[in-house]
C-alpha cells in the first residue's frame, strides 16, 4: 500500500497529470514501494488462465495482427477459437523476459539494442510495475518517429507462482533474474526465485539453446543460483568468456552481459558503492530422449 | 464420541479363495482392517507424546495458510490418517499422519495384522501420496509444494549424507552472506545485523531432518493438493494439482525435472485428479464443473457440470433443508474399476455423483454424461472398492454420522447412524444400496475409536449421548473431515 493518505493523493494527483502530458517521463519517487512483497501469498493479482488468453495485443499494439482477422474470429463464442485466435494476436511473440525487474533499466537499455525481438519486464510490485509502463508509454510518445520501445512491455506477475500462466513451452530465448531479493534468512531460503524446483519451469519457458542470466552483488546467492542451475539437468554454465569477456575491455562479453552489469538500477548502486558483482549464466539443452 | 472413518481403502485378497477383499479405514489415529472372511485387526498409533518437530517456524511460514502463532501449551498431540493407499500387489499399506508430518509403511498379512515397518517424518506436511506402477517409490506431495521420492521399502544399508557438521566455533571462518555492501532494504540492514550477532555463535545447524533416503522430484510455488503417477505405454509421468490452478504433467522419474506442460482451465482451486479406466484425467476443485483432459495434449475435452448435479440433488431432498448452494468443493473423485465411470464427493454433501466418461468416440471428442446421485445417509467422506468378482466390485462409502447431513457444522440429532453404506451396480448401471456387504462390514461399523483418546472401545461405550459440536475436540474433527473448501482463495487478501 503506497502510504499514508497525504502521501497518496499527492501520487494520485501526480498521476493524473501524467496522462494529459503524454510524453513526460514518470518520476520515480511518485513510485516507491516497500521492497519486498511475500511471493506465497494470494495478493489480487490478475493473470491469464493460459498463455493463449493472454491479451499481448495492448501490450504491444504496433505488434498486433490486422483488426479484420481478429473480429471474425473473436466472434465465435467458442473457447477452442478463442483460443488460438488470441495466440496469433501478435506478429510475434515476446522472447526476452525481465523477472523482477523493478524500474526497468535493462528492459530499457535492451530495447534498442534488439529492435525486433518483443521483450517483457514481469514484476511483482504493483507501483514498480506501473513506473515501467508509464515510461514505456512516454518512451514511446517520445520515439513515435522511429517506433523504437514498442517492443518493450511490463506487467505485474508474481512469476514464482504464474510464469506458465504467460509463456508457452520454449517461447523465450532470454531469461533476466538481475540482483533478486536475497532473502538471507534461511527459513525463507523457499522464496528464493532461483531453486532447483523453479529451474524446471524456466527450462520449460526456454527454449533449447536459450540463456538464463543472473547477476547479484550477494556472493551466498550466486552460489545458491550456480549450485541450483548446475545441479539441474537442463541446464549448462557457459563458457567463461561468454560472462567475463578477455582482456581490459573484456572483449568476447556477451553483450547483454556488458547491459546487465552497467544498466539495471542495482548495478548502477553497487558500482557506485564499488561492490562485488557476481554473474553466472546458463544455456538451456535439448531434453534428453524419453527412457 | 466414536468418529466416521475418514480414509478407506481395500484391496483384494484371494488367499481366501476369489472374490476376496479386505477393507482397511482410519479413524482418527487408528487403522482398520477387516477382510471378507471376516477377520478384524487393528492398529493404534502408540501414544508417545508428539513433540512437535518444529515448533513454529515451517507451520506459519509458507504458503498458503494465514500467520497465526497460536501459543498452546505443549499438549499431546494426536496423528491423524490424513491418506490411506494400498500398494497394487495389496502387501502394502501407506498412511500419512498429518500432524507428525509422517509417511507410514505398513505389511499386511494373510491374517490382516498390521504390521509398521517403517514411518518417516516430512519436514513439511504431505498432503497426497501415490506409489510408482512398481510399488517401488512413494510419491509424496507437500503443503509447500514439492514433491519427494522415497523409496517403500527404506533400504537397511542407506547412509544419511554426513550433515555438514556443526562447525565447532571457528568464529573467524563464518562469513555472513549479507556485507555491508549489500544494502538493499532497510530490512535486509536488520538481517546483517542480526548475521552478525549470530556471527559471534557460528551458524545455525542446517535444517534437514530427513535422515532417510529421500530425493526432491519437482515443485510449484503453491499447496500441492494431488499427485498422480501415470504411465502409457512406456512412458511414465507425474501429474500434480495445486492451490493456484495448475496442473502440471512433469515426466516420471528420473526425468522428473522436466515439464511436458500445464492443462490450464480451472479458475478456482483444484483438489483432487483423477485417472479414468480409458486414460483420460479429471480434475476437480473449487469451480463448478469438472474438467475431462487429454492430458497428454493438454487440452480440454470437456466439463462436467458438478455444481448444477449438487443442487439438483439437494433440491430434490427436502428433508436436508439445505438451502441454493452457489459453490461446490470436490473432496473426491475415483475412478470405477471396469467401467469408465467415476464417482465425485464434494465437501458436506450427502450423496456420491456419478459420471460417465465416455472413450473417444469418432468424431475424436469424448462424451461424457452426467448418469445419476447417490443418496447417502451422511456426507460422504471417502470411497474404496471391494473387488468381489473379476469384473464387478462393491462401493463402500464412509459417512459422516457426527455431522448433520448437509452440513459441516451442526451435530446430527439421529445416532446409530451408520458409518460405512455400500452398494452395488445392477445390471441396468444404476447403484443400489447392499446390505449383504453392509452386514459383512458389521464388526468394521461397529469398531469405536475416539479421535481424541484413540482407545478402541466395546460395542456399548460407543455411541454415548452427544455433547454439543463445540468443544476443540469437536473442532479439531471438523477440520480433519472438511479442509478442502478451506483451499478457496479471499477475493482482496494483501496486495
Ligand atoms: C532487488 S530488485 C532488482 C530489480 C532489477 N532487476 C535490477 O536489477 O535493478 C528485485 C525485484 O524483484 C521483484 N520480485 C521479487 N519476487 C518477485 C516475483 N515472485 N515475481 C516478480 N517479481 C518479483 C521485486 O519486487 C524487486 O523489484
Amino acid at each position: 500500500m503506497p502510504g499514508e493518505p497525504a502521501k497518496r493523493q499527492k501520487r494520485e494527483e501526480y498521476k493524473k497529470t501524467l496522462i494529459e502530458n503524454d510524453a513526460a517521463l514518470p518520476k520515480k519517487k511518485f513510485y516507491r514501494q516497500r521492497a519486498h512483497a511475500n511471493p506465497f501469498s494470494d495478493h489480487s493479482l490478475t493473470y491469464p488462465k493460459s498463455p493463449a488468453d493472454m491479451d499481448w495485443a495492448s501490450l504491444y499494439p504496433t505488434y498486433a495482427v490486422e483488426d479484420k482477422e481478429q473480429t471474425t474470429s473473436r466472434s465465435h463464442d467458442n473457447d477452442e477459437e478463442e483460443k488460438s485466435t488470441a495466440v496469433k494476436a501478435l506478429t510475434k511473440n515476446v522472447e526476452i523476459a525481465d523477472i523482477g525487474c523493478g524500474f526497468g533499466g535493462l528492459l530499457f537499455a535492451l530495447a534498442p539494442n534488439f529492435p525486433d525481438t518483443l521483450m517483457l519486464g514481469l514484476e511483482i510490485r504493483t507501483s514498480v510495475t506501473e513506473y515501467v509502463q508509464e515510461k514505456v508509454r512516454a518512451l514511446r510518445v517520445q520515439n513515435a518517429a522511429t517506433g523504437a520501445y514498442q517492443n518493450a512491455s511490463c506487467i505485474r506477475a508474481n512469476t514464482m507462482k504464474f510464469l506458465p500462466n504467460f509463456f508457452q513451452k520454449a517461447q523465450l530465448t532470454k531469461i533476466f533474474l538481475c540482483f533478486p531479493d536475497p532473502h538471507f534468512k534461511q527459513r525463507k531460503h523457499k522464496a528464493r526465485i532461483v531453486s532447483y524446483t523453479l529451474n524446471s519451469e524456466y527450462a520449460y519457458v526456454l527454449k533449447p539453446g536459450a540463456i538464463v542470466y543472473t547477476i547479484t552483488d550477494v556472493q551466498d546467492l550466486h552460489e545458491w543460483m550456480k549450485g541450483h542451475f548446475e545441479k539441474h539437468p537442463s541446464f549448462e554454465r557457459v563458457e567463461k568468456v561468454f560472462e567475463e569477456g578477455e582482456g581490459k575491455d573484456g572483449e568476447g562479453m556477451d553483450e547483454c552481459v556488458r547491459l546487465m552489469r552497467s544498466e539495471t538500477e542495482e548495478g548502477k548502486k553497487v558500482t557506485r558503492n564499488n561492490g562485488m558483482k557476481y554473474v553466472a549464466c546458463f544455456r538451456r539443452l535439448v531434453d534428453p530422449a524419453w527412457p | 464420541m466414536t468418529s466416521p472413518y475418514q480414509c478407506l481403502v481395500a484391496r483384494e485378497s484371494t488367499e481366501t479363495g476369489p472374490g476376496g477383499w479386505t477393507l482397511f479405514g482410519a479413524c482418527g489415529s487408528t487403522l482398520v482392517a477387516q477382510s471378507s472372511s471376516g477377520g478384524t485387526s487393528a492398529w493404534t498409533k502408540p501414544d508417545d507424546p508428539v513433540t512437535e518437530t518444529q515448533p513454529q517456524d515451517e507451520e506459519t511460514e509458507g504458503p498458503p495458510e494465514k500467520k497465526v502463532k497460536l501459543s498452546q501449551p505443549p499438549k499431546q498431540q494426536k496423528a491423524n490418517f490424513s491418506n490411506l493407499i494400498v500398494s497394487s500387489d495389496g502387501r502394502y499399506l501407506v498412511g500419512v499422519t498429518g500432524e507428525d508430518k509422517c509417511i507410514r509403511v505398513f505389511e499386511t498379512d494373510i491374517t490382516n495384522q498390521l504390521r509398521q515397518l517403517s514411518e518417516r517424518c516430512m519436514t513439511r506436511r504431505p498432503c497426497s501420496i501415490a506409489l510408482t506402477s512398481d510399488d517401488s517409490t512413494i510419491l509424496c506431495a507437500d503443503k509447500f509444494g514439492d514433491v519427494y521420492s522415497l523409496p517403500l521399502l527404506p533400504s537397511p544399508d542407506y547412509q544419511a549424507p554426513e550433515a555438514p557438521a556443526p562447525e565447532p566455533t571457528k568464529e573467524a571462518e563464518w562469513v555472513p552472506s549479507a556485507t555491508v555492501l549489500t544494502v538493499h532494504s532497510g530490512r535486509n540492514r536488520k538481517t546483517l545485523e542480526d548475521q552478525l550477532k549470530q556471527k559471534k555463535k557460528g551458524p545455525a545447524p542446517p535444517k534437514d531432518d530427513m535422515k532417510f533416503e529421500h530425493q526432491l522430484l519437482l515443485g510449484h510455488v503453491s499447496m500441492l493438493t494431488d499427485i498422480v503417477n501415470a504411465e502409457v505405454d512406456t512412458r511414465r509421468y507425474i501429474i500434480t494439482a495445486d492451490r493456484d490452478e495448475h496442473i502440471r504433467v512433469s515426466r516420471g522419474i528420473p526425468q522428473a525435472h522436466i515439464i511436458e506442460g500445464f492443462c490450464f482451465g480451472h479458475e478456482a482451486f483444484i483438489s483432487r485428479l483423477c485417472l479414468t479406466q480409458s486414460g483420460r484425467l479429471v480434475s476437480g476443485g473449487g469451480d463448478a464443473d469438472l474438467y475431462v483432459w487429454d492430458w497428454q495434449n493438454f487440452k480440454l475435452l470437456e466439463k462436467l457440470p458438478l455444481l448444477d448435479a449438487v443442487a439438483d440433488h439437494l433440491k430434490s431432498r427436502s428433508e436436508l433443508a439445505v438451502g441454493e448452494i452457489s459453490k461446490v468443493a470436490v473432496s473426491g473423485i475415483w475412478s470405477v474399476a471396469y467401467q469408465d465411470e467415476i464417482l465425485v464427493a464434494c465437501e458436506g454433501v450427502p450423496a456420491l455423483f456419478s459420471f460417465k466418461v465416455g472413450a473417444t468416440t469418432n468424431s475424436g471428442s469424448a462424451s461424457t454424461e452426467f448418469s445419476s446421485a447417490i443418496a447417502l445417509k451422511g456426507n460422504a467422506l471417502d470411497v474404496a472398492f471391494l473387488p468381489i468378482s473379476p469384473t464387478s466390485s462393491v462401493v463402500v462409502v464412509s459417512i459422516d454420522h457426527v455431522h448433520k447431513p448437509g452440513s459441516t457444522k451442526e451435530a446430527r440429532e439421529d445416532k446409530d447412524v451408520s458409518r460405512l453404506q455400500c452398494f452395488s451396480a445392477e445390471e441396468n448401471g444404476k447403484w443400489q444400496e447392499d446390505s449383504h456387504t453392509s452386514e459383512a462390514l458389521k464388526s468394521f461399523h461397529d469398531q469405536v475409536f475416539d479421535v481424541e483418546a484413540g482407545a478402541i472401545g466395546g460395542d456399548d461405550s460407543a455411541t454415548g449421548n452427544g455433547k454439543g459440536l463445540g468443544s476443540a475436540d469437536d473442532k479439531a474433527l471438523r477440520d480433519m473431515l472438511y479442509n478442502v473448501e478451506n483451499l478457496r482463495k479471499r477475493p482482496g487478501a494483501e496486495d
